[in-house]
């Protein structure tokens, strides 16, 4: 009688052990799918990463081709003794209209800054301005001056220098490119639109279908550089 | 009795961890589809090379083909005279916009976040002793000011739509991630850029006040590439 309670306890703790077991083996599969669930995450960057070099690839490609075209329709117009300064014209056309050089126009977005309690400083449409070059922004002016790649926007006494010229208060800023992005992208939470606020400075956004945008008006002159 | 009374309760305990381990393998069943995802990802990295190695190539072939539409437009622009000014306009227009080779004397900062500084030993914020966009941002626009004409950030070109954002010692430019130290080239007149830099009451003197380590050298022989992209505008029209 004692021997078979024996049995019946060794049994039983037996299948407790085993039990036990395969519930501990259980846990740590669940745990660690959980890795899987942080990596997870990353697909969703993964795709995104595939997304940005692909359209990058598409972008270099259409360029290429573009490229291709030009080059057999130089060529034949040279074979042929042909007039080829309109190949010419289209191109300067294009490289101007991304340079800066010409007046454009498109949908966009007005951004009107004023001196509140505390004054607009160039640091403000600095920020501003790379905000909106973030956001996409094609082409963009303040106060009838064109940003392009040289210019400048400094504080001088209590004026604003851009371009070699003097901008006052209020500061008018244009900018073409996606509505949508332009204006999310400075009037988020806590983002540009909040800060300038925060400072005590006037800012409103208006959105527009056709915003124009004046060409740079200086001359063009690079004197150290040398193209390789 | 008390046999029994030791049977019901190792039925009852059996019970319940028969339960625990049921609801422990729907657990695992419902997050088995996800362990499959490694197999995914592993064939979405597979893609994120594949698209990276098309574009490189495709890079390559960019610059081949654009060497080549230069050469025959400047055959092309060598008979008269307004021809050969246009040829000039665009090889100067592409130089401001970023999209050529370029070398000159000019100047080479380099930025690097305060090393010595620690929690406590810092006396404000520690967010003062590391490099910031604004940072990299006012020094671009003070290079720019002095007559600046190809800058570069850690061999990205500053380009017209160049945009300048930090995330930690992590910047981006162009889209691409540059991290610190960052190193600023600029091509222009080495002395009047490392005069403007250097100025009392200049930036380069305020990052210094933070510790932050700022190195400028003048150099004769600058070389920035062009930007490694395309400019493709969508929203933007001649205004007629």
């Amino acid at each position: 009688m004692k021997k078979d309670k024996i049995i019946v306890a060794v049994t039983i703790c037996l299948i407790c052990i085993i039990l036990v077991f395969v519930m501990t083996v259980q846990l740590r599969t669940v745990n660690e799918t959980n890795i899987t669930l942080i990596e997870n995450m990353r697909e969703d960057e993964l795709k995104e990463q595939a997304n940005i070099w692909k359209s990058k690839y598409e972008e270099t490609q259409s360029k290429i081709d573009e490229d291709n075209k030009r080059i057999s329709e130089y060529q034949e117009k040279l074979e042929n003794n042909q007039e080829t300064s309109e190949l010419l014209n289209t191109e300067l056309t294009q490289m101007r209209t991304i340079l800066g050089t010409t007046d454009v126009l498109g949908e966009g977005i007005i951004i009107y800054l004023q001196n509140g309690e505390e004054n607009i400083i160039s640091e403000d449409l600095l920020k501003l301005v790379n905000e909106l070059k973030l956001a996409g922004a094609e082409a963009i002016s303040i106060n009838g001056q064109r940003i392009i790649n040289l210019t400048e926007i400094v504080d001088v006494n209590s004026y604003i220098i851009i371009n070699g010229q003097r901008v006052t208060n209020p500061f008018e800023i244009k900018a073409i490119g996606n509505q949508k992005y332009l204006t999310s992208g400075i009037s988020s939470k806590g983002g540009y639109v909040d800060s300038i606020q925060s400072q005590n400075k006037n800012i409103t956004i208006t959105q527009e279908k056709n915003v124009e945008i004046p060409k740079y008006s200086g001359e063009l002159k690079l004197k150290t550089i040398k193209i390789n | 009795m008390n046999n029994k009374k030791i049977g019901f309760l190792f039925g009852f305990v059996c019970l319940l961890l028969t339960f625990a381990i049921v609801v422990q393998i729907k657990t695992v069943k419902s997050l088995g589809v996800e362990t499959n995802v490694s197999f995914a990802e592993d064939a979405l990295r597979d893609e994120v090379l594949k698209w990276k190695e098309k574009y490189d190539n495709a890079s390559v072939e960019l610059s081949k083909t654009e060497k080549q539409l230069e050469d025959k437009r400047k055959k092309a622009s060598q008979k008269d005279e307004t021809s050969k000014a246009n040829e000039e306009e665009l090889k100067i227009g592409n130089t401001v916009l970023g999209l050529i080779d370029v070398s000159g004397e000019g100047i080479e900062i380099t930025l690097k976040d305060n090393q010595t500084v620690t929690t406590e030993t810092a006396t404000s914020d520690m967010s003062y002793y590391v490099v910031h966009d604004i940072d990299i941002i006012s020094i671009i626009n003070e290079l720019k000011n002095a007559g600046a004409e190809a800058i570069s950030i850690n061999d990205e070109r500053v380009i017209s739509t160049t945009s300048i954002t930090c995330a930690g010692n992590v910047a981006q430019v162009n889209g691409e991630k540059v991290g610190a130290p960052f190193i600023i080239k600029a091509i222009g007149d080495s002395n009047t850029l490392y005069e403007a830099l250097n100025r009392p009451g200049g930036y380069i003197e305020l990052l210094n006040s933070w510790g932050i380590v700022t190195n400028i050298q003048k150099s004769n022989n600058i070389m920035i590439e062009k930007y490694n992209g395309v400019i493709n505008f969508k929203y933007v029209k001649d205004a007629k």
